[in-house]
């Protein structure tokens, strides 16, 4: 049986749960990934990730394959990722609720150089576009032409984001990035 | 092109030539081929872009999100269907099996339609009508007074 994401997607609109479920366990943790790093915290990140999955399972019988279904779904979580920051900066102290540590946990503190910390750090300053930009850059492996049509946004745009966004870590963390290493 | 415009063309495009634009990929080459500070520039640039590479390697979100995730997702709600969703239900549920006679009807239905465009019936109609007129004149001839004597049948 074919079990491409396609082929996935047109029996999910057919109303079939377990080929979304398929579906689910093949995308859901690296969009969680993607959105953590958007974001910066695990608890926003997985809010996104479902929300990004059941729009994936009610839109369904509207999807049109005119793009592979990692791009879309891409697209999707990015765009949850951006509306959700630029309302996070509305949002009232008291409606905020309990914060979330953004600090890595002690493993991740572990493995993470001090240097990749700090970098890791200044990526979650930069402002969102151009996090998101540089995120779908150096995670996702993506071409600026892809980011572009994520992003919603011209080639140059992106070209600009990253000009932009590098720029800003350098002036964030100097000399620590052309250390040997 | 000089250092400036080569340091954005790096920020813009990355290091790694595989992922610049074939227009701009001979002119930067032979640039960097030419001018040791652009070196140093396409170096500082490579060691830049792995250490935003290997930074961004590291996993940031662990197995246990991804399976809370996917427990909440257990409870699905309705799916959002399109507004001819319901008539293509039909056809595919109901009809489906019995295709042959659905195409059978079909082709009446065609066969009606060619029919009632070209008018064929119509001839016969018109036919019909000419006979029964016809057939009331020679009725009519049969018990009408002779012209001459007046004598009736």
């Amino acid at each position: 049986m074919d079990d491409s994401d396609e082929a996935l997607m047109a029996r999910v609109a057919r109303g079939d749960q377990p080929a979304f479920r398929a579906l689910a366990r093949r995308h859901v943790p690296a969009m969680v990934g993607l959105a953590r790093r958007i974001l910066g915290n695990t608890a926003d990140a997985e809010d996104v990730a479902q929300e990004a999955m059941l729009r994936v399972w009610t839109h369904a019988p509207r999807w049109q394959p005119v793009a592979a279904f990692k791009t879309w779904l891409t697209r999707v979580v990015v765009n949850l990722c951006l509306d959700r920051k630029r309302r996070a900066a509305w949002v009232d102290l008291e409606e905020a609720g309990e914060l979330v540590d953004r600090a890595p946990d002690a493993v991740e503190r572990m493995e993470t150089s001090e240097r990749e910390r700090q970098l890791q750090s200044a990526i979650e300053k930069l402002p969102d576009r151009q996090r998101a930009a540089i995120v779908l850059t150096y995670t996702e492996g993506m071409s600026n032409a892809q980011v572009a049509d994520i992003l919603d946004t011209s080639v140059s745009a992106v070209e600009t984001l990253l000009i932009r966004g590098k720029q800003n870590l350098r002036r964030a963390l100097g000399e620590l990035i052309d250390e040997e290493g | 092109m000089n250092n400036e415009q080569l340091q954005i063309f790096l920020d813009g495009h990355g290091a790694d030539p595989s992922r610049w634009p074939a227009a701009q990929r001979v002119a930067v080459e032979n640039f960097a081929a030419s001018n040791a500070q652009a070196r140093v520039l396409l170096e500082r640039a490579r060691r830049f872009d792995a250490l935003l590479t290997r930074t961004a390697a590291h996993p940031v979100a662990d197995e246990a999100a991804a399976a809370r995730v996917l427990m909440r997702l257990s409870d699905l709600p309705a799916q959002r269907r399109p507004f001819w969703h319901w008539p293509l239900v039909l056809l595919d549920w109901q009809f489906a099996p019995a295709w042959p006679r659905m195409a059978a009807l079909a082709c009446c239905a065609a066969v009606g339609f060619v029919v009632g465009i070209a008018g064929l019936d119509r001839t016969l109609e018109r036919y019909e009508s000419l006979q029964t007129v016809t057939a009331q004149a020679d009725i009519a001839s049969i018990f009408e007074p002779e012209a001459l004597t007046g004598a009736r049948p």
